[in-house]
């Protein structure tokens, strides 16, 4: 911390006549409040929403341990499974019916049944809408992710988020656009593939915050002997000085004028980011709130609720942090790629073991973040969806793990417009498939509804790439009318 | 930003056929079905609702079909469920599923024609819609088109003549030519990717030769750099990489071979044609070139899904999305890359633009059927590689010579033999596998492959044996299973009493192939032996780490095992009873496939078959004096021969390529060459297979065959498809690759669709100047050497980049070459700049990719730590092209410069200039060790300030510094210090644009 507060004074200082040049630009920009240099110039319709939280569980977390309680489950518990037809499994794990290893509990007016392990959640289950009958088109990993992620099984697609950056553009020009926050510990399925811009302009592309390292953004602070304040102060100067003249012997090129206002927006970047990330004035009840009272505490080498807290938790309190100062699309991963021991939900050996800690510290710090925007007059405006690559099967595999079930999972979003306190379209008895087999919700209707509550029509946002009009929802996606309020 | 492509919005409707459409407005009740709802229906509900997949238990393919089931009701609408399925509720209608619904005026139009009695011919069936229009651009057979004539001094060349005719067309006026420093440093630029240095700017500024740009261009196309520049376009195309993406990412070591290939090739300036079908079928076209084998790593280019493949079995739907997905990569890469063609649209429906069915699409997939992304061996060498195939022949015919004979001892052994052999094969079907607890002996553990360690048995007393046989041994440590342990390079030797030592068995030239617990025997007839020792020269990979182990080693004198119980010595070992210890190699234990009664009676069933066979084998083969089992000794005595002739020849180099034979890797296994069966997938979904699809090409007209026998092996259906690319008339093929080469020269193709030359792409600005370069390209060599002079001699292209805002206000974008397109540095141009103004950049060509990232946990999913990295690391301060690429970790560096996207083609680069892109000229640690290296360089060279800083200019922007930048620059230098300044001057537009 001490580190990036030295940073600040010393590295903002020697940009601050550019930085305050950007910033005095910003504010103009915020008074337009709205897609400023998007591609949609005009929403579609009015919008509900300006702000996204895309929360990722990677290696696939199980609905029916933790927000689709299955009664069956218990009753039939350790009875052979039987699905009433031929099913395949990743890792052919079909053993007996198993119940969950977590107690479920009502809760709200709604009295949507919770896992205990999400219990933090119970509190806001009133402006949740869960929607139990998502189902993929994939088993494995990697397709299902990016599946998810990008609204393709393939890679080289643009994520969400990058398409709602190219969209709807920047509210605030010293942060970038669309943030990622991954799990410290490694990336999941397919990287930052997940987030790249693809073919859409790197500009939209997610960036990658790591805010525990010495450049938590890549490249914001120069990190050589060499470099001192006055030298960069004096450095940037004289650089847009001979920027300014190469420019203004080549008139009519937009081009040389976007890169001179380049460096004063990463100068005032500089200045912004190292602030937007810095927990250390928040309070001591903020920082209880979001299972961060215990900072510096060494922990078991066994994964344990505590240390997930506090992973998770800061990374939702800097999603905060950085959708109050103007980002448009947050990208929050629980999960790191799928290796051992697990640190990610891909719980095939042990549902009791892994997701149980991993699910406290994520319920902790999503029912922080959603209370924290909400006391904030936030959570109006800013969607947060709940997601994963796929499901678990109802089935045991080696007696207390569970394999894929890309047949059906649960998702589920809040704010924005989003109404609270509803199901909608529900799995079997069993938690295999939907309840309702030829109207299942996939990820397109999902993605096809943020967008609509942003004021985007899906059909309309679109760009040619190689002989295809490509969008995020490909040819698919209905609006999901029934969640809305 | 993005720029706005010109594109032509194609007539939906002109491109779709309509089965016994009658054009006309005759009003007849059966004419409007025809003319009217037939269309609708064809496109919008014949996809799922037809007379095969009978969707929801509905066909509309036939009057009789759509009318049985009472969903249409003649006569009444409010009848006619169809009515309810179609009209929406709530803007979301039921049909047709999880698409847009039908519009107001077509629901109204079926209405009507169910009011009027709904008429539909009876022998009318309807077909899916598709485009079967071919009169389209890019179809049309190219001609030589005349040049236009003009009386004009600019327009001396030809090139010239089109683009002036298109400009003077347009009431434009060609811009004056670029200075002579202008013109070297864009020329330098565009053809080898770097900057010219100060004294290569003022030889050429002082040149007086009229030929002096000639001569200039000439330097630079013969430079080994040429070739280096322009790979990289072509691996973009490409989708080159490292590793392999999707989750896991595994690394590709053997990639680079392609990489490197690629930039010999345009080194050498090999023919187009040659070029093209190298990379689809040089092992089939040319067998006895190395080219031919690495080239098809442009088919293995793009990216492999590891879990789908080697995780998953291919009878699963998981398994069959990611190989049909895979097959989907290659056809695409192909079609994309040589024809300028979307094929890919066509996976899941017909291509909704351009003629191409799914039946095509599904060929092409067959012609790829059998190739999987694999290593692949090959000669780097022409002689070796003619000496292998050589070799490899006479070793074919032997081995078919010898098999001659072994079918007649099969023929005359009648049913007897066959008996006796069935017999065995059954008692080997019916054992059941035993894994005993004591595995057997396990080495220490080492952590280079390369280190050696052995074992070995000391019988009692010299004894005569004449078997020894090795048991691997099985343990699920790191879910290695069967064979864990087995050394991947042995040998096996004998010392006898007096200490004479023979080998008996050499397997440390080549791998040897994991053997699970299957023995290897080693038969060594009348063997003095006191002692038997296995060394393995290249150990078995256990996690990240190396070790031998092995289960059992018998040795046999008269059948008799004698080394049960025998004494054991080893280099070292682990001590770890029961499952691991050195006795546990000769207790009798080792895993096995069956009982121990079973495998006995399998030996006697075995005896009687041999015994039988024996005898057969000792009569004299058909007219030959000479005993069949004679010849086939003989035969195996030449065979074994030649097979050491192999073994020594130099060893195999690998390339990560499309291949066909491969070591099994889990579920991921190789073809043999047998091709897979490909099916007309509906909807692209595996589990809707339609009918077989057959090899072949795509249509050129209706009338062209284009399917090839489906009895053509693998090898010679991708000979077929490549011959067909560069046939002489192939309209795609040469005007994709001329039209490539402009738009890396111009910043933009005569037709701004790289990849795309159907009714979505773009149209051409200068159509006959396209067809003039393709012609002039096919018939003149195909040498882009070539094709480059043309091109940049023109005077087109050494116009000056200035604005002119008479010609901007008619022509802002510069479609019609008004003037020189300013161009900003790609990511690769400006990181080799930087090397090499720097003087760190060391031009070694080839061979694998260095790191600009510390790798970690290679065992599971590989981590490219980028910001790990020490950019002072000399070994990465080599041309970009040569650097490793992690797909699913691409260079954060790279990527915010608009580097390509190693997951999809990548005909042109986006250029962008983000706030992130100054951050990182500013702030990475790559500009700011080269920073320091630059200020090293002046210092080095020059001992005043101010030379200095005149020498840093010039090396950056090629011009000398004028008086009021030397002023300011030493100024800041004295100030904040050299290394400071070297890294401002890496932020120059002037360094990153080019005039």
């Amino acid at each position: 911390m001490n580190h990036r507060r030295n940073f600040l004074t010393h590295c903002g200082a020697g940009f601050g006549a550019l930085a305050l040049n950007a910033m005095l630009h910003n504010e103009a920009d915020a008074a337009n409040d709205g897609a400023s240099d998007g591609v949609v110039q005009v929403l579609h319709h009015p919008a509900k929403a300006k702000r996204v939280v895309q929360l990722f569980m990677g290696g696939a977390a199980s609905h029916i341990d933790l927000w689709d309680h299955k009664p069956m489950l218990e009753k039939h518990h350790g009875q052979a499974s039987d699905f009433g037809e031929k099913v395949e499994t990743f890792q052919d794990g079909l053993g007996p019916w198993m119940q969950s290893p977590f107690k479920f509990a009502p809760y709200g007016e709604s009295g949507k049944m919770l896992s205990e392990v999400v219990a933090p959640l119970g509190e806001h289950v009133d402006d949740i809408a869960f929607i139990h009958n998502m189902v993929g088109k994939s088993g494995v990993h990697s397709q299902a992710t990016y599946l998810q992620a990008t609204g393709f099984q393939l890679p080289g697609f643009p994520g969400m988020g990058s398409w709602i950056s190219y969209g709807l553009g920047s509210m605030n020009d010293n942060l970038p656009t669309f943030v990622v926050l991954p799990d410290h510990r490694g990336f999941a399925s397919n990287g930052p593939k997940n987030w790249g811009s693809a073919f859409l302009p790197a500009s939209a592309q997610g960036t990658a915050i790591f805010p525990q390292r010495d450049n938590p953004i890549e490249d914001l602070a120069a990190q050589a002997s060499f470099v001192t304040r006055a030298g960069d102060s004096d450095g940037l100067s004289l650089l847009n000085r001979m920027n300014r003249r190469y420019q203004q012997e080549r008139e009519g090129d937009s081009r040389l004028e976007a890169r001179i206002r380049s460096y004063e927006l990463a100068a005032a970047m500089q200045l912004s980011a190292p602030e937007a990330l810095d927990i250390s004035g928040e309070s001591q009840a903020t920082m209880k709130m979001y299972g961060l009272d215990r900072i510096g505490a060494t922990y078991p080498a066994e994964i344990n609720p505590a240390e997930e807290a506090e992973y998770f938790g800061r990374k939702c309190l800097i999603a905060r942090r950085l959708l109050e100062r103007g980002v448009r699309f947050v990208q929050i991963w629980s999960g790191n790629d799928n290796g051992f021991p697990r640190r990610n939900w891909d719980s095939h050996e042990n549902i009791q073991r892994d997701h149980g800690p991993l699910a406290r510290g994520m319920a902790v710090g999503i029912a922080a973040l959603l209370k924290d925007l909400k006391q904030r007059g936030m959570l109006e405006d800013t969607i947060v969806l709940w997601t994963t690559e796929f499901g678990r099967m109802p089935s045991s595999q080696g007696g207390t793990g569970r394999d894929h079930n890309p047949y059906v999972f649960t998702n589920w979003l809040c704010g924005g417009g989003i109404q609270g306190g509803v199901t909608h379209g529900a799995s079997d008895q069993w938690g295999y498939k939907p309840l309702d087999r030829s109207n299942p919700t996939q990820v397109y209707d999902i993605h096809a509804t943020i967008l609509h509550q942003l004021g985007i029509d899906h059909k309309r946002l679109t760009v040619r790439h190689n002989g295809i009009d490509r969008r995020l929802t490909d040819v698919h996606g209905h609006v999901i009318q029934e969640i809305l309020s | 930003m993005m720029r706005k492509d010109i594109v032509v919005v194609a007539m939906v409707a002109c491109g779709l056929t309509i089965t016994g459409a009658i054009t006309g407005t005759s009003a007849r009740a059966e004419d409007v079905f025809q003319d009217r709802i037939a269309p609708i229906l064809e496109r919008r509900c014949i996809g799922c609702h037809n007379d095969r997949e009978r969707e929801g238990d509905f066909s509309l393919q036939s009057a009789k079909a759509a009318f049985d089931d009472g969903h249409i009701v003649p006569g009444e609408p409010a009848g006619s469920h169809l009515l309810d399925l179609i009209t929406p509720q709530n803007g979301k209608a039921e049909m047709p599923k999880d698409a847009e619904a039908l519009s107001v005026e077509e629901i109204q139009l079926i209405r009507d024609w169910i009011r009027d009695g709904a008429k539909w011919p009876a022998d009318l069936r309807l077909e899916v819609a598709k485009v079967s229009d071919f009169d389209w651009w890019s179809y049309q057979p190219l001609k030589r088109p005349p040049v236009p004539v003009l009386n004009d001094a600019w327009a001396n060349m030809t090139i010239d003549r089109f683009v002036l005719a298109k400009l003077n067309e347009k009431g434009l006026t060609p811009s004056p030519p670029a200075d002579r420093r202008t013109l070297i440093r864009r020329l330098t630029y565009d053809l080898i990717g770097l900057p010219p240095t100060p004294e290569e700017v003022a030889a050429f500024a002082a040149d007086t030769d009229p030929k002096a740009y000639e001569k200039l261009v000439q330097r630079l196309l013969k430079s080994e750099r040429y070739g280096e520049h322009w790979a990289r376009h072509w691996l973009d195309v490409a989708k080159y990489a490292d590793s392999c993406g999707y989750d896991k990412d595994k690394l590709r070591p053997n990639a680079w071979p392609y990489r490197d290939y690629v930039i010999r090739s345009l080194n050498e300036d090999k023919p187009y044609s040659r070029f093209v079908q190298e990379q689809i079928a040089g092992d089939v076209l040319f067998p006895n070139d190395p080219d031919g084998i690495v080239g098809l790593g442009f088919i293995a280019a793009g990216p492999w899904d590891f879990i789908g493949h080697v995780e998953v079995s291919e009878a699963k739907i998981d398994g069959k999305v990611a190989r049909n997905l895979d097959r989907d990569d290659m056809v695409s890469g192909a079609f994309n890359t040589f024809c300028s063609l979307t094929v890919q649209c066509a996976r899941c429906h017909n291509h909704k633009f351009d003629p191409i069915t799914q039946e095509n699409y599904y060929g092409l997939q067959a012609v790829f059927s059998a190739v999987d992304r694999a290593n692949r061996p090959f000669d780097a060498d022409h002689q070796t590689a003619r000496r292998r195939a050589e070799l490899t022949g006479q070793l074919t015919a032997l081995t078919a010579a010898r098999q001659v004979i072994e079918d007649e001892i099969t023929a005359a052994g009648g049913k007897e033999l066959a008996d006796a052999t069935a017999a065995v094969v059954k008692l080997e079907n019916s054992l059941t596998p035993s894994r005993p607890p004591e595995h057997g002996y396990h080495s220490q553990i080492a952590s280079a492959q390369e280190v050696e360690k052995w074992v070995e048995v000391e019988l009692p007393s010299e004894t005569t044996i004449d078997r020894v046989v090795l048991h691997p041994c099985s343990d699920d440590f790191n879910g290695i299973g069967d064979g864990f342990g087995f050394p991947v390079r042995f040998k096996v030797e004998v010392v006898d009493q007096s200490g004479t030592r023979t080998l008996i068995r050499d397997q440390t030239e080549q791998d040897f192939a994991n053997p699970g617990i299957s023995e290897v025997a080693c038969d060594v007839p009348q063997q003095k032996a006191l002692r038997v020792r296995v060394t393995a020269t290249k150990l078995a990979s256990r996690a990240n780490d190396y070790i031998f182990a092995l289960a059992e080693l018998r040795i046999f004198a008269n059948g008799m095992n004698v080394a049960a119980g025998a004494a054991v010595k080893a280099a070292d070992s682990i001590e770890a009873p029961i499952r691991w210890s050195m006795q546990n190699l000769v207790d009798g234990k080792w895993p096995r496939a069956g009982e121990p009664d079973a495998i006995e009676q399998l030996a006697a069933a075995k005896q009687k078959r041999d015994s039988l066979y024996q005898e057969l084998a000792s009569a004299p083969s058909q007219g030959s004096s000479v005993s069949r089992q004679d010849r086939i000794q003989s035969y195996s005595a030449q065979i074994t021969k030649l097979e050491s002739q192999l073994n020594e020849l130099p060893r195999q180099a690998s390339v990560y390529a499309a291949a066909t034979n491969f070591p099994a890797q889990g579920n991921f296994k190789p073809t043999g060459g047998k091709p897979r069966d490909v099916f007309v997938l509906s909807r692209g979904e595996v589990t809707m297979p339609g009918s077989l699809a057959v090899p072949g090409v795509i249509p050129l007209s209706s009338d062209v065959p284009w399917q090839f026998s489906p009895e053509l092996d693998e090898g010679q259906r991708r000979a077929k498809l490549a011959e067909w690319l560069v046939d002489h008339d192939n309209p795609f093929v040469w005007r994709s690759i001329v039209n490539r080469v402009w738009q890396y020269h111009f910043g933009e193709g005569i037709v701004a669709t790289p990849n795309d030359f159907g009714r979505m792409g773009a149209l051409p600005t200068h159509p006959e100047l396209l067809d003039w370069l393709a012609v002039e390209f096919r018939d003149g060599g195909q040498s882009l050497k070539e094709l480059h002079r043309m091109i940049v001699t023109s005077n087109t292209y050494q116009q000056s980049s200035a604005d002119n805002p008479m010609n901007t206000a008619i022509d802002g974008g510069n479609q019609f070459l008004w003037r020189a397109n300013r161009k900003r540095l790609s990511a690769e141009e400006l990181r080799d700049s930087i090397l090499t103004v720097s003087g760190a950049m060391n031009f070694e060509m080839g061979g694998p990719g260095y790191y600009l990232f510390a790798l970690e946990k290679t065992g599971h999913s590989p981590h490219f730590e980028y910001h790990k990295f020490d950019p002072a690391d000399k070994a990465s301060h080599r041309r970009s092209i040569y650097r490793f690429i992690a797909r699913s970790q691409p260079n954060p560096y790279m990527m915010t410069l608009d580097c390509a996207d190693s997951s999809q083609s990548t005909p042109r680069r986006n250029e962008t200039l983000t706030s992130l892109q100054a951050l990182a000229l500013l702030n990475n640690n790559f500009n700011l060790v080269m920073a320091e290296q630059f200020a090293a360089r002046l210092e080095r060279d020059n001992e005043e300030l101010e030379s200095q800083v005149r020498q840093a200019m010039a090396l950056v922007t090629q011009r000398p510094a004028n008086e009021t930048e030397v002023e300011e620059l030493v100024a800041y230098a004295e100030t904040h210090g050299l290394p400071n300044l070297c890294r401002l001057l890496f932020n120059l537009s002037e360094f990153l644009f080019v005039d």
